[in-house]
């Protein structure tokens, strides 16, 4: 009788560990998926902010500025984050006014690529932990995905403007007009791969 | 956008936390977008028509106090219901690193998950010990919003992970339209002050000080007072002969508030520190009052660097009683300085705020999605 109930037990427990192995991997496997789509929308985001400062360098005659941006969209894997710095300096240097469409269109694509480096940042720093955890490491479960990596840049934030309106202006509902222009879409925007129309989803 | 929003403590007891969630529920739904709130409150509970209420919240004795939270199977089985009937594009949960619908959301939830932390503190000490449960809750939370620099701060020292600082937003129209106080502000001019006076780094006494001798040079001029406090010990430190002058309200519902704002030529905000946003500053701006404030860093910034309101060294009650009777002889000033404080406060109202949320949103879904989403995504659909 009492093998009988070492044999349920012994059960058991294997049922119980191999549900947690499962478990396990299965979070391995998101995370790291997780980790590689969020590198893949700060990709697009940082091409869309090349391809605005290219635009505005072009209105601003900003030559230097320019070969920034074409560099930072023709950057191989290695030197990508020192031509996304240069850029970012740039960045920061240009002055146009404000009110310019194209200037608020690469505020707009900068606010969003400080926005993506932040959660890749986060997610990939998810990723590394789960694959110190021991368990992870003693059965290899990590060992079907490449680690990610950070994407290492200084912060992309640019000094946003005080908000140079009128008086007057204000008092005519220029605030409407203002938060809804900071989201259109860039003029001459390289659309990203794998855009997708808001409907679609 | 489908929005599912998840509030931790429930809707039949005030708070800001509930505050913030249904003004950016109503600027979200503004824009088009559907927006669902999911929160603990009963069935029968006058609410809304876009909160789904989750039950009643228990008394829990939690981290030193008795909170009101829904936590617990049936909880769980409502949160997963609610999850799969809203099909939303974007889960975004408050406070979901203490035991709350927050947290079984997130742990139900499948895709993008933005969190907003609200309090500077958001780890209690008997979460501490069940790291495992907190990393699994991190793990799932897509995109991080800290509503003050404080909160962002502890978020990044204590969680490990990053955070958007995007501020509370303020009901503009809402201080803009409100009605003053019946026969206020007076000819002879009033002066305005909300908070606990009692409280050092409100800087109180600073004010006192400079209404003291301006209302002995001025036989008309009033102060209002409202926040929590004792009267007698609001009247004792005020000389007999200007103490009738000072009306003191108590602590005010948001709608008094309002009026109260509305009601005083002069609002004065003499802190000398710890103010980590100047809330109080961008409400004052909506309802158009004049402003002098501590040159403090924070309020600096609010006040676009003076030019939304005026500025006086930090704790110097004679600057104040200058900077004020300038104030109140020269109505031109304060009018010039009203509207370009009506302009400033724009980019804290609700819909500016929940623009910039909607952002925090796209970017979530994109971090799961792994492909950019177009850009009209952010844009107010009408209808959608």
């Amino acid at each position: 009788m009492p093998r009988m109930w070492w044999g349920a037990g012994a059960v058991a427990v294997v049922v119980v560990l191999s549900a947690y192995l499962a478990w396990t991997a299965h979070r391995v496997e998101r995370v790291h998926r997780r980790a590689r789509s969020a590198g893949q929308a700060l990709d697009a985001h940082l091409l869309r902010r090349a391809a605005a400062a290219a635009v505005v360098a072009e209105k601003a005659e900003a030559v230097e500025m320019y070969a920034a941006a074409r560099l930072a969209l023709d950057a191989g894997t290695g030197e990508r984050e020192a031509a996304e710095n240069d850029l970012t300096r740039h960045l920061a240097a240009v002055r146009l006014d404000e009110a310019e469409p194209a200037m608020r269109a690469l505020w707009a694509a900068n606010r969003r690529v400080v926005l993506a480096r932040q959660v890749h940042t986060d997610l990939v720093r998810d990723a590394l932990t789960a694959r110190r955890r021991p368990v992870v490491r003693l059965l290899r479960m990590a060992r079907r995905y490449p680690a990610p990596a950070y994407f290492d840049i200084v912060e992309p934030a640019l000094p946003v403007p005080a908000p140079a309106v009128s008086p007057e202006a204000a008092n005519s509902g220029t605030a409407d007009s203002r938060t809804a222009d900071s989201t259109a879409a860039p003029e001459g925007t390289v659309p990203a791969e794998g855009t997708v129309p808001a409907e679609a989803i | 956008m489908r929005i599912g929003i998840v509030s931790p403590y429930s809707f039949d007891v005030p708070g800001g936390v509930q505050n913030h969630i249904v003004d950016l529920a109503e600027a979200l739904i503004g824009l088009g977008h559907h927006v669902s709130v999911l929160a603990p409150a009963d069935e029968d509970s006058d609410l809304p028509a876009y909160v789904v209420p989750a039950g009643r919240a228990l008394p829990f004795p939690y981290n030193g106090s008795v909170a009101r939270i829904a936590f617990g199977p049936v909880s769980t089985a409502r949160v997963r219901r609610w999850l799969a009937r809203g099909k939303f594009d974007v889960l975004h949960v408050h406070e979901p690193m203490a035991l709350s619908l927050s947290m079984l959301a997130v742990l139900s939830a499948r895709g993008p998950v933005v969190a907003t932390f609200h309090t500077a503190m958001t780890r209690s000490r008997a979460l501490s010990a069940a790291q495992g449960l907190l990393q699994l809750v991190i793990e799932k939370i897509t995109a991080r919003i800290a509503v003050s620099e404080l909160a962002r701060k502890v978020q990044v020292e204590h969680l490990g992970g990053g955070a958007v600082e995007i501020p509370n937003g303020v009901a503009v129209a809402r201080y803009a339209a409100a009605e003053p106080l019946p026969g206020w502000p007076g000819a002879g001019g009033a002066l305005g002050f909300l908070g606990r006076f009692t409280e050092p780094r409100k800087g109180f006494p600073v004010l006192r000080s400079a209404f003291v001798t301006l209302a002995r040079e001025r036989p008309g001029l009033r102060l209002l007072v409202a926040g929590p406090g004792d009267r007698a010990e609001l009247y004792r430190d005020f000389p007999a002969d200007v103490r009738e002058r000072v009306e003191f309200l108590g602590l005010v519902s948001e709608a008094t508030k309002a009026s109260m704002l509305r009601s005083v030529d002069v609002y004065v905000a003499p802190n000398t520190g710890g103010e980590s946003f100047g809330m109080i500053l961008t409400e004052a701006m909506a309802a158009g009052a004049a402003i002098a404030a501590s040159d403090l860093d924070a309020f600096r910034r609010v006040l676009d660097d003076g030019r939304a309101g005026a500025l006086f060294p930090v704790g110097d009650a004679d600057a104040l009683t200058a900077l004020l009777a300038e104030l109140l002889d020269d109505a031109p000033r304060r009018a010039a300085m009203s509207s370009c404080a009506a302009a400033t406060v724009a980019a804290f109202d609700w819909p500016s705020v929940a623009q910039r949320v909607l952002e925090v949103y796209a970017t979530a879904i994109e971090a799961i999605e792994g492909r950019v989403v177009d850009q009209e995504w952010a844009e107010p659909r009408p209808g959608g």
